[in-house]
């Protein structure tokens, strides 16, 4: 084991690292205040890039055994992860300009995301988590434009902390009955079958259902989500809603899944589409619709798990570039408005076409892709996933899966027909700013997943 | 240019021209784009349609390459006798369809021109594509054009009938969708072989209980889509609110996307579950005819009178697609052309009227053949071909489908079973009520004391003239010469035949049958 080892395998960490760094310092000597988020960018751009070129070499090692190993499907998850990052930073430089700390938080937030894609053991799965949540409690309070801010952060905090308790609760517990700190030890303690091991399992369920939003652990979303200025809703939804995913990648690996472990990943994740779908309707307020189709998405998710082993990295990779793309390219055409309440209303949406109809084309196809109508990507991510599911053998769950991503379709159409039907509002609010570079940085894979979806899948392997 | 580069072209044409147009300056030159571009699609469709060989079971034109090789999915797409007369009808309706919209579309034009032509990549697509992935991917991307002619463009309950249209077709879709990975997988099980490709999913045999299953799926999408008795409530709602461009696609063609469903997929790829179904089948067709003209009857929109007339009409394909007898399956595939020819011709039609009057209410109306002569006249010979008199094209399609469903039924009355026979007596009942409901509302709408909400009229003006004889002349050369037609289509329909493997006649017989069938036309 050898030093040039260890700094390349954790090479896209360390160019993270560097860059907050950088900006703490510039933060400290209050200079250069202006680049704030080209460095984050730079920063970000040169790790995806690291990423890309490991994984197109097939790096795989484990500069810390037991602790933390790299493979080529982790390098491309890191390189999505990494890659839906820039929308949101775009997105970020638009809205709150050269704010060191947003940068420092984000970038903190999003080493922890990649360290939870990496992690081997219990040990190192719970610090990347903490670090990837704690900034995101910061996150959703700075630059606030709601009073309702505080309220939602503080519910965020404290459902996010009771989520670490139950995870460390339930680590220590399989430790207990297995004695081993790997990951590997979670299927272990959910094929033993005492009580002890049983109890281990549920908690460590129910701190990933928590931490992605699945029903009933799902009330704090909706809120934090609305009070959240949109980068960082964008945020939540894309990036934090991957390292959750990713990190239940790595508890489960490619372990056969038994009977009880089956029902649990496949019943709540079921309702959660269900009623996702359905309060997603009822919603008026964007953020709110974005954060039940979240929940309804998290469902999709973890069906991923229900498929046999070695598809369940290609199915959720796969899944989690396509809604990461649509999420942000939805947040990027979204136009801005004269205060953020009054442009979170889908009200505000009507008659959009006719004022923006570009802003109106892209979040259109966005919102299609979510409710997973061909050609767009969701569809395919959502094949994908039920394609395994079937493969897998459990038939009745896809059919109740897919008439349950079908309840989805009417509140994205909702939307659509507001911007295109709708007439215009009595006080036409003006042209609002889309963010554009951010939307063309979402537009071009976008399109390219539309017509190759092949290229892709064949690169995540078999 | 080779032909299946042509065909290649004839399928992407549609998305060269939605690409074109936000270049355009004026929304005249917006018009004139759309307008010649789908005539280019026409002329290029006619040229492969005469090029195509009668005779030949194999698929022609066929370009395949791989799109998602490691499903074993693949851009496929070619022609055959099931799709080629479509693939035609959809081409050809094409520029009638834009034409018929240059003075009724005067909002947001670019949108609606890119809206049709992107509503007739999705349609050819389905009909084209040789790979199920494929097909599905256009039999649903079909909903988003569709959804936007009718809510944007549509009456006053427009948005009520397009979220209906759309979440009634996609959740028949849903299903498919399921039954689509389910058939794919056990392909694999049991071949090792990952494949889309029709053809090899023709060759897979399944377990009867899970044709039966996989069956109901597809055939609940299509149901939904013809659409078949009880399964059709969106479609009056989707017709009358669609403006008039929509309704024309949507009865034109769309409607089609069903019933070719049903010949191309539904039936041959689960046949012991189709021939078990088949008493089902014609009692959902027979129902369809008769409660569809009893419903056309009794209504006083005129919209929605061809609306359900058009249910009644795809209860007739349907029922020759169950007969299993090659007459009844050349019938239904005439008839597909045929309702597409003339519900679209009726469609304009009560569009042109509506521009002059702006109400489809048919009180308001009467003696038209007074002050609108040349209308009338055209009105009048849709109305025929409606119904299926000798010389038309309906009159070949209905004819054929009912010869075709007596021909299974005799022998299977003399075998002791009588169902079939009584079925397709009721049938025939159809095209009575047919005769009456058209009949009574042309009676109504043409004759009679004159009165017309914003007279004086204008008579129809040259474009519309231009779109109505061409129609009149298709509908003629279809009820005429149906030969040719026939000719081209009658390898696919006895390999429908042979697939659902009921025991076929010689093909030197059928030949000759549909022969004195034309010689009766006449």
């Amino acid at each position: 084991m050898n030093w040039s080892f260890m700094i390349v395998a954790m090479l896209p960490e360390h160019l993270l690292l560097a860059g907050i760094v950088v900006l703490i310092t510039l933060d400290v000597l209050e200079v250069g205040e202006k680049h704030a988020a080209s460095v984050a960018m730079g920063a970000v751009m040169a790790s995806a890039l690291i990423a890309v070129s490991l994984a197109i070499v097939q790096f795989q090692g484990s500069p810390f055994p037991g602790h933390f190993s790299v493979d080529q499907p982790t390098m491309v998850a890191k390189a999505v992860v990494l890659a839906l990052a820039l929308p949101i930073l775009q997105l970020s430089r638009d809205e709150f300009g050269e704010d060191e700390r947003f940068y420092i938080l984000l970038l903190s937030s999003l080493y922890g995301v990649l360290l939870v894609s990496s992690s081997d053991g219990f040990l190192t799965m719970f610090l990347g988590l903490e670090i990837m949540s704690m900034p995101v409690y910061v996150l959703v309070l700075l630059a606030y434009k709601r009073h309702e801010a505080a309220e939602a952060a503080l519910k965020y905090l404290v459902l996010g902390g009771a989520a670490t308790a139950m995870f460390l609760m339930g680590a220590s517990l399989v430790y207990g009955s297995t004695g081993s700190l790997a990951l590997d030890a979670f299927v272990k303690a959910a094929q033993a079958g005492d009580t002890l091991a049983s109890v281990a399992v549920i908690l460590v369920l129910v701190a990933f259902f928590l931490k992605a939003a699945v029903v009933p652990f799902h009330a704090w979303a909706p809120d934090a989500y609305e009070a959240a200025s949109v980068p960082v809703t964008g945020f939540m939804a894309v990036l934090i809603k991957a390292g959750v995913l990713l990190a239940v990648v790595r508890l489960v690996g490619q372990a056969k899944l038994g009977s009880p472990l089956v029902e649990l990943i496949a019943i709540l994740p079921l309702i959660s589409m269900v009623w996702g779908n359905l309060a997603a309707m009822r919603q008026t307020s964007f953020r709110r619709m974005i954060a039940y189709s979240s929940i309804a998405h998290a469902g999709y998710l973890f069906y991923a798990f229900l498929g046999d082993g070695p598809t369940r990295m290609q199915a959720v990779i796969f899944y989690l570039l396509a809604y990461g793309l649509m999420n942000a390219l939805a947040f990027a055409s979204l136009p801005a408005g004269p205060n953020d309440e009054r442009r979170d209303r889908l009200d505000a949406l009507k008659g959009l076409y006719q004022r923006q109809p570009y802003a109106a084309i892209l979040l259109g196809i966005a919102l299609l892709s979510l409710a997973g109508i061909p050609p767009f990507p969701g569809f395919v991510a959502k094949f994908l996933i039920f394609k395994n599911v079937i493969a897998a053998g459990y038939t009745t769950y896809a059919v109740l899966g897919l008439i349950g991503s079908y309840l989805g379709i009417y509140f994205y159409l909702r939307v659509i027909q507001l911007m295109f039907m709708g007439s215009q509002p009595e006080s036409a609010p003006s042209q609002g700013r889309i963010a554009i570079t951010a939307g063309v940085l979402c537009l071009v894979p976008t399109v390219a997943l539309t017509v190759f979806p092949g290229v892709f899948i064949g690169l995540l392997g078999r | 240019m080779s032909e299946p580069a042509v065909l290649n072209l004839i399928l992407f044409l549609p998305v060269i021209g939605m690409v074109l147009l936000p270049l355009a300056r004026s929304d005249g030159m917006v018009r004139q784009v759309t307008f010649w571009v789908m005539v280019l699609q026409f002329i290029l469709t006619l040229w492969l349609y005469v090029k195509f060989q009668a005779g030949v079971a194999e698929l022609q034109f066929e370009t395949r390459l791989p799109w998602i090789a490691q499903w074993g999915v693949h851009y496929h797409i070619g022609l055959d006798g099931f799709n080629v007369l479509l693939v035609l009808l959809t081409a050809f309706l094409g520029p009638l369809v834009v034409a018929g919209a240059f003075s009724a579309i005067t909002k947001d034009v670019k949108l609606f021109y890119a809206m049709v032509f992107l509503i007739q990549f999705t349609m050819l697509g389905t009909f084209l594509a040789q790979d199920l992935f494929l097909f599905y991917v256009f039999w649903e991307a079909m909903l988003i054009p569709m959804f936007l002619i009718i809510g944007i463009w549509g009456g006053e309950r427009r948005i009520y009938a397009t979220v209906k249209f759309v979440l009634y077709t996609a959740f028949g879709s849903i299903l498919m969708l399921a039954a689509i990975i389910y058939l794919v997988y056990s392909l694999q099980q049991g071949t090792g072989v990952s494949s889309f490709s029709f053809a090899d999913l023709y060759r897979h045999k399944l377990p009867v209980d899970v044709q039966g299953w996989l069956l109901a799926a597809f055939a609940l999408s299509f149901a939904i889509k013809v659409p078949i008795v009880p399964l059709h409530t969106w479609l009056p709602d989707a017709h009358v609110e669609a403006p008039t461009a929509g309704s024309v696609i949507l009865a034109g063609v769309l409607l089609k996307m069903g019933t070719y469903g049903f010949i191309k997929l539904g039936f041959p790829l689960f046949p012991e579950a189709a021939r078990a179904a088949t008493n089902w089948v014609m009692l959902a067709a027979v129902v369809s005819i008769v409660y569809g003209a009893c419903l056309a009857l009794v209504q006083t929109d005129i919209k929605k009178i061809i609306a359900y007339s058009s249910i009644s009409h795809l209860g007739y394909v349907m029922l020759g697609l169950a007969s299993l007898d090659l007459i009844g399956i050349q019938g239904a595939i005439i008839q597909m052309v045929s309702h597409g020819l003339t519900a679209a011709g009726l469609f304009l039609m009560v569009g042109m009227i509506y521009e002059r009057c702006h109400t489809r209410e048919l009180a308001a109306y009467g003696g038209l053949a007074k002050i609108l002569p040349v209308y009338s006249v055209f009105f009048m010979i849709l109305t025929l071909a409606a119904i299926g008199l000798p010389t038309t094209s309906g009159f070949t399609g209905e004819f054929l489908v009912l010869l075709g469903a007596f021909n299974s039924a005799w022998p299977i009355y003399q075998a002791g079973n009588s169902v079939p026979l009584v079925m397709t007596v009721i049938a025939v009942t159809g095209v009575v009520l047919g005769a009456m409901y058209m009949l009574w509302f042309a009676q109504r709408f043409l004759f009679g004391a004159v009165k017309a909400p914003h007279a004086p009229l204008v008579d129809l003006n040259g474009r519309e003239r231009a779109i109505l004889v061409t129609l009149v002349i298709a509908v003629f050369w279809l009820g005429l010469f149906p030969n040719g037609a026939l000719r081209k289509t009658e390898v696919a329909a006895l390999q429908y035949q042979k697939w659902v493997e009921v025991a076929g006649k010689p093909p030197a017989t059928a030949r000759a049958s549909s022969m004195s069938v034309q010689e009766a036309a006449r």
